[in-house]
């Protein structure tokens, strides 16, 4: 029953406080409240799935399996889940502190919430998808959340383009249906293998183009950096840090375990693209002088690097994927929530954050390097161990060029931001050195989520 | 919102259409067991019911003769109801969903309306689409009288 | 049938997809919907199968994939929803700009942007 608890939470707190208003202060402690609690409940599962190494699964209405909708938990599954519940809780706290500006804004963020668990957690491809539109559709609205009129264009585009990606998934479910006979994720992993390969390579092409639309990949990115520019900080941290989660699983779930056979195939075109985004992110965020701009192409950088990652597959790359995904959405949440404030310690959660996205240590940032650094000498390409490493020196040069404006220019002029706002931000900052310092459980859970990755190949 | 193609017969059509097609709809939802039609489909005939008087007779006015105002919380309010008679059989320790009574025992009968969960369940989504619906155009209508003022 | 569902489902396709790349926000939404249709009818075309209606089959009937068609009402759903939030954003747009045409938004984005610089220096 633990796997129903956080959906239920957070779902029914949803709609409950959809009908207050958001714009008072205890509206929203209630809302951080009731996600606190799920992320509470979502910690336990986490370690229990973990630790104890086993699915758990509910099949909907007491169903047999295979008939009814599949909730499942595995270790894949939840680790996102925690991520992406943490990401938002932080956004949605920072944002109550500092002022919730519509009224709608707490409940969006737990509709948001519920999507997330919701895809992380289900075993139904069809399910995945209405989950996946919940959190996409609260993603849209919350976009336009800021009150400047000039932001609605960059937020209709952001919709419009990921649209498009959601129906071209949409389809390739409905291929996957058409082909497999079934929409269990499990069953349709073992039945793929069987498939005509021109079907299977149609499907897995489908749900390349679905997925790194979300992500924000090279070719895919052009609607990014106009909304993360101008979104207020809680939501940019909320898009890049949990929303892209959803680009970054999607990828690992279809790709690496539901058609493992064609990601193989396709493992260079993934190193290719992949290599492009660094390179394309990397160059774009030099050139640019304001933090949000910085920052936006910055993500298109660092979501190349997982689908690097992802090309080189096998044990140790799968692995690097899922520590990466999950050291770069804690980066991304951090520095979106903490570059606009200002004051004394502020600069300091920022530093942790730009170290972190640049792989030094003692940050989380380092581990996914070094993991992304074993992938590279797994995979024995001097090519791209050497990508890394300018990419990794290129992220810290603009990550640096940042710090210089922001902080060193005109800290003068402004007053410092309130207390709380910063102690939210250096929580934050706080959780990524521990992960740098502590590396046991986030190793463990890049292990043990990549551990059914790539069965098929 | 008088706009001179909205004519009296379209006010008066409207105005008759009203009453049949919740009925309508409420015969589609309760059918759902025996026959074709479901909550969400019953919820989309009384919501075309209800646009309908909006296009004819204004927001305002249809406010406040149907005291429609309401509407578009009482969607929240539906989707709390889904979500209780999903989450309560968590509390009989069965699966989410599970309905009761289940499948093969005898059904509560009041008249011909066969009474399990599952019906509760078809209400509350038909609550739920006629608020959302509802609640759609009574957005998409305020804006569109910022503009006119 | 399973040849007139494609030719339907790319016709759809292809002019919902050819609307998306003009520059009207209303006919960008109209796009979207004729391309979220296009998804459903897929759905539906992916189970095809004929038979009595899946509500308790007596023996020697087969009945028809009720999958298929409650996933194609979830996906209509999603699609009513997502037509909804689009024109209402659309709108939104409407009444701020006065316009909605994606050139002309653009256009006025970067005037405003240089208005807001030129004050900066001012300042």
């Amino acid at each position: 029953m633990l796997i129903v608890a956080p959906l239920a939470i957070t779902w029914v707190a949803a709609a409950a406080l959809a009908l207050l208003d958001g714009r008072r202060r205890w509206v929203g402690w209630l809302a951080a409240a009731a996600l606190a609690a799920a992320t509470v409940s979502l910690a336990v599962l986490t370690v229990t799935v973990v630790d104890g190494d086993e699915v758990e699964q509910v099949v909907a209405g007491g169903w047999p399996a295979g008939v009814g909708i599949v909730l499942r938990a595995d270790a894949l599954g939840v680790v996102f889940a925690l991520l992406s519940l943490v990401v938002v809780l932080f956004a949605l706290v920072h944002e109550v502190v500092a002022g919730v500006r519509t009224r709608g804004f707490p409940a969006l963020m737990l509709f948001m919430a519920t999507g997330l668990t919701g895809l992380f957690l289900t075993g139904d491809v069809f399910n995945f998808y209405v989950f996946f539109e919940l959190a996409m559709i609260s993603g849209y609205v919350l976009s336009a959340y800021g009150g400047e009129t000039r932001h609605y264009g960059a937020a209709f585009i952001f919709a419009v383009v990921n649209l498009l990606g959601s129906f071209v998934f949409l389809i390739a479910v409905a291929a996957i249906y058409h082909v497999t006979g079934t929409l269990e994720m499990a069953v349709v992993g073992e039945r793929m293998t069987e498939v005509d390969p021109s079907a299977a390579i149609m499907i897995a092409v489908g749900i390349f183009v679905a997925f790194g639309v979300k992500l924000g990949l090279f070719p895919f990115h052009f609607w990014l950096p106009a909304v993360y520019v101008g979104a207020s900080p809680a939501v940019a941290a909320v898009l890049s840090g949990a929303l892209a989660n959803i680009g970054a699983y999607g990828l690992l779930r279809f790709g690496g375990e539901l058609l493992s056979q064609e990601l193989a195939l396709g493992a260079t075109v993934l190193i290719v693209i992949g290599s492009a985004s660094v390179v394309y992110g990397a160059v774009q965020a030099l050139s640019r002088r304001d933090a949000g701009e910085v920052l936006a192409y910055s993500a298109i950088g660092q979501a190349g690097y997982v689908l690097i990652a992802l090309g080189v597959g096998g044990p140790v790359g799968y692995a690097a994927a899922v520590v990466y995904a999950i050291v770069n959405s804690l980066n991304k949440a951090l520095l979106f929530l903490a570059a606009p404030l200002r004051g004394w310690l502020v600069g300091a959660a920022f530093v942790v954050g730009a170290f972190s996205v640049a792989g030094l240590p003692p940050t989380g940032g380092f581990l996914g390097k070094l993991e992304l650094f074993r992938a590279g000498i797994d995979a024995g390409s001097v090519a791209l161990v050497g990508l890394l490493f300018v990419g990794g020196a290129l992220s810290f040069v603009y990550m640096f060029q940042i710090y210089q404006y922001r902080y060193w220019r005109n800290e003068r002029l402004s007053d410092p931001s309130p207390a709380l706002l910063r102690a939210v931000a250096l929580t934050l900052a706080a959780v990524v050195v521990v992960l740098g310092v502590w590396p046991e459980p986030l190793l463990l859970a890049g292990r043990e989520a990549a551990q059914n990755l790539g069965a098929g190949q | 919102m008088s706009d001179s193609s909205v004519t009296v017969l379209t006010q008066m059509t409207a105005r008759l259409l009203l009453a049949p097609i919740l009925v309508i709809s409420v015969a589609v939802l309760v059918n759902g067991y025996a026959s074709v039609g479901d909550g969400f489909s019953a919820g989309v005939i009384a919501s075309l019911g209800l646009l309908l008087q909006y296009v004819s007779f204004g927001r305002e006015r249809s406010d406040r003769l149907l005291r429609l105002r309401l509407v578009p919380a009482a969607a929240f309010a539906g989707l709390l109801g889904a979500l209780a008679v999903a989450l309560v059989p968590l509390l009989r320790g069965e699966p989410i969903l599970t309905h009761w009574p289940p499948p093969g025992s005898d059904a509560i009968y009041v008249g011909s309306l066969e009474l399990i969960t599952a019906v509760a369940f078809d209400v509350t989504v038909y609550v739920l689409v006629v608020g959302c619906v509802v609640g759609f155009a009574r957005a998409i209508a305020r804006a569109g009288e910022g503009v006119a003022r | 049938m399973t040849l007139l569902f494609a030719i339907a489902v790319g016709v759809m396709f292809g002019s919902g997809a050819f609307l998306l790349l003009k520059p009207d926000l209303f006919r960008i939404v109209v796009g979207i919907v004729l391309v979220a249709n296009a998804a459903n009818l897929t759905l539906i075309a992916s189970g095809l199968s004929r038979g009595v209606s899946p509500i308790l089959p007596l023996d020697g009937e087969t009945p028809s994939d009720p999958l298929v068609q409650a996933m194609t009402v979830t996906a209509i759903v999603i699609g009513l929803a997502v037509a909804a939030l689009l024109l209402s954003l659309a709108y939104r747009v409407y009444t701020s700009h006065d316009t909605v045409d994606l050139d002309e938004l653009s256009h006025a984005e970067a005037r405003r942007e240089s208005e807001l610089e030129r004050e900066e220096v001012e300042i």
